[in-house]
């Protein structure tokens, strides 16, 4: 917000400028110098227009400013509209002053209001500018910090999502479908592209297992703070004698690798659809064009069915195998810098439980940063609640990975 | 056509026997040819209207009951795939109408009509396709075809910047493949020929609704008969491609009723050995090519070490280049390059 009202502040400054040269315009237009304790930095932020043209000795608006002769003569004209503001305004009630004398005070006013008003915009305008450097030196300190932190490899890359149903049967089903809606929602609140990969669904609603591939700006960064054990405590639907049940979804965060970055060779492969049987081509009309792919040097298997395009159904299947054997190459490499953190992201964290979602009490608590928020509904939504404390998380990791960065620089020290 | 008296007579029967048509249109004498259950008498849901008529496809013995079912009423619920149906929609109850269409469509499923012929319509690769009997269903083979066409067309641009890309399919039916090729290649120029009216009409129906008709020019002919007003019509093509029917003709028998009731035979029928059309093809292919140019051919898994050794004893300028296989690993395609013209080089 502040970094918007410097830029009109900016804006605006360019206006005064020129009016600073036409000093007959000066009268009822506030003009303004920028503070003077730091010229240097100010001359790149805050433009002023063209110097005055130069007589001897003339003095720059700042410094008529600094001096203390005007500076008690504002607060004398000041208070002096003041007294004569209040004499006319409860002139009614009193009978302090003659006619002639209301006459003259109301003129007074009339006359000083114009300068009044530009002394006090002056006032308020000096007080935005303290606050907004104070606001851009923030801004500048935190890019410092930021770009201090080292960036994982997969940061820049999108992902793809999976959410399972854990313990609790038909309640941790319906539970991993409210979940899987909710990051549907947090793609859509970051204009993310959100592609279902796979769907799995139970009879009365609930989802077993379900993957998307997510893409966009910072997705994957965001995202890998989700991974995890997600618990929900409330009284089921299906619940006749209303007590409180605990049930458990997981969460899974897949970076996905750019082509170049990762190949896999296609003789590693076998595709399974159910036209390996029978000679298959024009012999056979089928609808099923589901597509299994399993990755023989690792078992890895990945389906897809959510399309009716045999050929669309092999792309998302490959999407979902690419992921995981990424996933599975970059746990190898990072499981031993990510085991001292407390928010963990990797094979810890896909068993730890992450965060508790309470109707009772309406809360929402994030066990890592011993973090809590309210409104479970409009958490869900996927929108400014489950925003900030994914912000929260992240910030909270940037200091964790901050100080291990201090940590190993003081170690090297000699 | 026999088949959709056929359907007519069954879906009104099955819809209201006990009603006697103002129109008159079924006679006492007919007998249904399936027997679907009746409509429900009461409101039911999507998810109860899965399961009726996914039992009931068990019990008449109709191939993929569960996803029969399942794509004919997200179909109806606006959707491709059943998955992609929201829970409300699942577990709302159906209106009467939309109950009536549900009954409609599965009874057409009952006469082992195809899924696609039931929706009237089907997705190959990015494309959604109109479909109609007896036009010709798109395989999923077919969908790799395109890909092989694609990748070759995408690495050599062309020649010259003034000539343009073109392709000729033989035997377009729906128009799947050129469709398909018009849509990746927006520099394309597509030629496409087919001998059965109907699969011209779809077609050209398929390209208009895609918005690449400007691109597109069907032909209704047959690349037996009406080979020489071809010769004529047709040259210096980029890329010849074909799913012709291959299917040797003592195989037809045991198609199955979806394929055989429904699809055209012409389609399929590729004679005794299968090679019928696709000789033809080849026999006319240099006539048709530009230099290096390219002929793709989906055949059956049987044919190219057949197709390969026909070409070099009966096709001069034309020389066998690879087999591809299919995702299932069958040997499915067959590539072959025009040769160097020996020609006047002026002579293009």
């Amino acid at each position: 917000m502040a970094y918007r009202r410097l830029v009109s502040l900016l804006s605006r400054r360019r206006e005064w400028a020129p009016h600073f040269q036409t000093p007959q315009r000066v009268h009822g237009k506030t003009v303004c110098k920028h503070p003077t304790h730091h010229p240097a930095r100010n001359q790149k932020l805050l433009h002023t227009g063209r110097p005055v043209m130069t007589m001897m000795k003339l003095l720059s608006v700042d410094e008529l400013f600094a001096k203390r002769s005007l500076q008690e003569h504002l607060k004398k004209v000041e208070k002096e509209y003041n007294e004569c503001l209040q004499a006319v305004t409860y002139s009614a009630t009193d009978d302090e002053c003659s006619e002639d004398e209301l006459k003259e005070k109301r003129t007074k006013v009339s006359l000083l209001a114009p300068l009044i008003q530009s002394i006090r915009e002056l006032d308020k305008k000096q007080q935005e500018i303290t606050e907004t450097e104070m606001l851009l030196k923030d801004m500048l300190t935190i890019q410092v910090l930021e770009l201090l932190i080292p960036e994982e490899e997969a940061d820049m890359s999108d992902l793809v999502l999976e959410v399972t149903a854990g313990v609790g049967g038909q309640e941790a089903m319906l539970f991993t479908a409210e979940m899987f809606d909710m990051y549907e929602g947090f793609a859509r609140y970051h204009g993310w592209s959100f592609d279902v990969l796979e769907h799995m669904s139970s009879d009365l609603g609930g989802l077993r297992h379900a993957s998307a591939s997510i893409s966009g700006s910072q997705s994957y960064k965001k995202m890998k703070f989700e991974a995890g054990v997600h618990r929900v405590q409330r009284v089921p639907k299906t619940e006749k004698q209303g007590r409180t049940h605990t049930s458990t979804m997981t969460v899974a965060v897949l970076p996905q690798p750019t082509e170049i970055s990762f190949t896999i060779n296609p003789k590693d492969l076998r595709i399974e659809t159910t036209r390996a049987s029978g000679a298959g081509g024009q012999h056979v009309n089928t609808t099923d064009s589901a597509v299994r792919i399993v990755h023989l040097p690792t078992g890895l298997v990945a389906e897809c069915q959510q399309e009716r395009s045999q050929l669309k159904n092999r792309e998302k299947a490959m999407k979902s195998l690419r992921a995981k054997l990424y996933s599975m190459k970059l746990e190898e490499e990072t499981s031993k810098r990510y085991n001292q953190r407390k928010v963990q992201i990797g094979t810890k964290g896909r068993s730890e439980k992450i965060r508790t979602y309470n109707y009772a009490q309406d809360r929402i608590t994030d066990h890592r940063i011993s973090m809590t928020v309210h409104d479970v509904r409009s958490f869900l939504l996927g929108e400014d609640l489950l925003n900030e404390m994914n912000s929260s998380l992240q910030e909270f990791s940037n200091q964790e990975a901050l100080m291990e960065l201090l940590e190993e620089g003081n170690q090297a020290e000699p | 056509m026999w088949w959709r008296r056929t359907l007519s007579r069954s879906c009104r029967c099955c819809l209201g026997c006990g009603r006697s048509g103002a129109k008159g249109i079924w006679s006492l004498h007919t007998r249904p040819v399936c027997s679907a259950p009746a409509l429900p008498a009461g409101r039911i849901t999507a998810l109860q209207a899965l399961d009726v008529w996914k039992r009931h496809f068990e019990e008449k013995g109709v191939t993929e009951p569960e996803h029969s079912s399942q794509y004919i009423i997200a179909h109806l619920l606006g959707a491709k795939t059943i998955e992609s149906v929201d829970q409300q929609s699942l577990t709302q109850f159906l209106s009467k109408e939309k109950t009536e269409q549900v009954w409609q469509l599965c009874t057409r499923r009952l006469s082992r009509m195809p899924v696609q012929y039931v929706i009237e319509e089907w997705d190959f690769r990015d494309l959604t396709l109109k479909l109609r009997p007896p036009v010709f269903i798109p395989r999923p083979e077919t969908e790799e075809l395109v890909e092989l066409v694609l990748t070759d067309l995408q690495r050599h641009p062309g020649a010259a910047e003034t000539r343009r890309q073109t392709c000729l399919e033989v035997g377009c039916g729906s128009g799947a493949v050129s469709l398909s090729l018009l849509k990746s290649l927006p520099q394309l120029e597509a030629f496409a020929l087919d001998r059965s009216q109907d699969a011209v009409d779809l077609s050209r129906e398929n390209a208009l609704r895609l918005g690449l008709q400007d691109r597109l020019k069907v032909y209704h002919m047959d690349v037996i008969k009406d080979a020489e007003r071809m010769l004529g019509l047709f040259s210096s093509i980029s890329a010849l491609v074909s799913n012709p029917p291959y299917l040797f003709s003592e195989d037809m028998a045991t198609l199955e009723p979806e394929i055989l009731r429904f699809e055209d035979h012409a389609a399929l029928d590729g004679g005794e050995d299968g090679l019928n059309v696709i000789r033809q093809i080849l026999a006319l292919a240099p006539d048709f090519l530009s230099d290096r140019g390219r002929v793709y051919l989906e055949v059956d898994p049987r044919h190219p070490p057949l197709v390969r050794r026909w070409t070099e004893e009966n096709v001069e300028g034309l020389r066998y280049a690879e087999t591809r296989h299919d995702a299932s690993g069958r040997p499915r395609f067959c590539i072959l390059q025009k040769e160097e013209s020996h020609k006047d080089p002026d002579q293009d």
